[in-house]
């Protein structure tokens, strides 16, 4: 239990570290000064500092709003796979309820955009919309299959199983699923093909149109939510697609996760860099090809066993 | 490990159907006939086969560096058109790749029971080859149409190397040649193209 507890605050806790290392790699590869891996830390507790000013015409709902978007991500958090052996673990849960409780928060931060009564919210929330939207078919394709593949549906128990036997007779399918999953990641998490995090130019804002209008308090909230959903897509793939190092020791379980999960951020930050970002209307091609890699995997595993 | 291979071989050739860049696409060709070399480089391991080894590093000079090296050349010669859009708008082909893949697994059913070593391989190359052939359909250029036809023979190369483990070498070196042939007469071909302009 206090393993389970330690994993969940752990992966709270390096959430800003993550985006922000993917920052300053990207800035090194683009021969710039990198900023400090702390940055995001700092911005935290810089926001923190800040009074809260809200729009006059924005009703109560910005002000529950951020604490929602919040809450089903770390309610996520407790139901991911379990980073060390002998860790406790929720082995219930399934695709559906993961997907559904990302939804739920993509549903309040949509409602936040709306909320803010600017041209520039109902534009980014409709694009959110129509992104999250193509998302989560595919997503749940994924987990289904990776599930089918570790004999379990809950996601909790299916990590184990891979981590103990990995399915070396179903290594194409996996490999389909693995490509459907990444495209996913970087859909969901705003990462460069799909949104630019970085810019606030109007053509091509999706989340920093949502939040434009929230400081202080809020938006701290906001971006912890951002970090800890890459948090969660990105323990997800290593746990559910890398599922190695699982039975070390405590600690040298938890040090080779993390490493994990900065290979992964790394890859991240490489794509964003040699990749420009796709039209609006080019997305769906995109997230097609996720949805056909799911698929994919989900046949080949049926019909050939492979 | 072979099976990771052959994951790895269709999902280059599926994402090269959904590619609007010359480039881009030459170099998802490349990645198929690396994975299609280290192939069977790893089949010739397990059966301790000579000559597999030798069509494995003939694939991987060949295939993976050379061909796409002198198509390059040849599009900065010719001026090739780079944005080569696909004419099968890509709703479709989200629609229309799995169903090619669904209904080649099912026909490669009554093939598979007959063979009994790496019977799946063979519906994954009859499927890549039904997929290469899609490759050639959507594009109106020349240049997508010659990797669609070179992708054609890497699906034929597997269903070669994985169904019958191993033709003789004799049969593979020529397949080479023949390929190399079909360069030099698309190169004499363009060149007759420039000389009519």
């Amino acid at each position: 239990m206090i393993i389970y507890i330690f994993g969940i605050v752990l992966l709270i806790l390096i959430a800003p570290l993550l985006l922000s290392f993917i920052k300053a790699t990207k800035m090194v590869l683009l021969y710039k000064r990198p900023i400090s891996i702390f940055q995001g830390y700092r911005n935290f507790n810089k926001l923190l500092n800040k009074e809260n000013i809200i729009s006059r015409e924005s009703s109560a709902i910005t002000k529950y709003a951020p604490f929602l978007v919040l809450s089903p991500l770390i309610i996520v958090m407790f139901f991911l796979p379990p980073l060390v052996h002998g860790s406790y673990y929720v082995s219930f849960v399934d695709a559906f309820t993961i997907t559904g409780l990302v939804s739920l928060s993509t549903f309040f931060l949509m409602l936040l955009g709306l909320d803010s009564a600017s041209a520039f919210g109902g534009m980014g929330s409709s694009r959110e919309a129509f992104i999250s939207a193509l998302v989560e078919p595919a997503m749940v394709l994924t987990i289904f299959s990776v599930s089918l593949m570790a004999g379990n549906l809950g996601v909790g128990q299916a990590g184990v199983n891979l981590a103990e036997h990995f399915p070396q007779e179903h290594m194409a399918s996996f490999l389909f699923s693995g490509i459907s999953f990444f495209i996913l990641l970087m859909a969901e998490n705003g990462r460069i093909p799909v949104d630019n995090p970085e810019t606030h130019l109007e053509l091509t804002m999706v989340h920093e149109a949502m939040i434009l209008d929230l400081t202080g308090l809020y938006l701290a909230l906001i971006e912890m939510a951002s970090s800890i959903k890459f948090v969660i897509f990105a323990s997800l793939f290593a746990s559910l697609f890398i599922p190695f190092g699982y039975g070390f020791g405590v600690l040298t379980a938890f040090l080779f996760f993390i490493i994990k999960l900065f290979i992964i951020a790394f890859v991240v930050a490489l794509l964003e860099v040699h990749t420009a970002k796709l039209r609006l209307f080019k997305i769906p091609n995109l997230l097609g090809i996720a949805i056909v890699f799911a698929f994919l995997s989900l046949i080949t595993f049926y019909v050939l066993g492979a | 490990m072979v099976d990771f291979l052959i994951g790895l071989f269709l999902a280059s050739l599926i994402v090269s159907l959904f590619t609007t860049r010359l480039y881009r696409l030459l170099l998802w060709y490349s990645m198929n006939s690396l994975t299609l070399g280290i192939l069977a480089l790893s089949i010739g391991k397990s059966l301790d086969d000579r000559a597999m080894f030798i069509t494995g590093v003939m694939t991987i000079l060949l295939k993976a560096v050379g061909i796409p090296f002198v198509l390059k050349n040849l599009s900065v010669k010719f001026n090739f058109v780079r944005q080569i859009t696909p004419e099968i708008k890509v709703q479709y082909s989200i629609m229309l790749i799995p169903a090619i893949l669904v209904f080649t697994f099912y026909l490669s059913e009554p093939i598979v029971h007959m063979i009994h070593t790496n019977a799946n391989y063979v519906a994954i190359s009859i499927s890549s080859l039904f997929l290469s052939l899609l490759l050639m359909m959507e594009h109106k250029n020349v240049a997508p149409k010659i990797i669609g036809f070179l992708s054609m023979e890497n699906s034929l190369f597997l269903l070669g190397i994985t169904a019958t483990n191993g033709m003789p070498m004799l049969v593979e070196l020529g397949i080479f040649f023949d390929l190399l042939m079909a360069i030099v007469v698309i190169n004499l071909l363009f060149h007759k193209e420039e000389l009519k302009v």
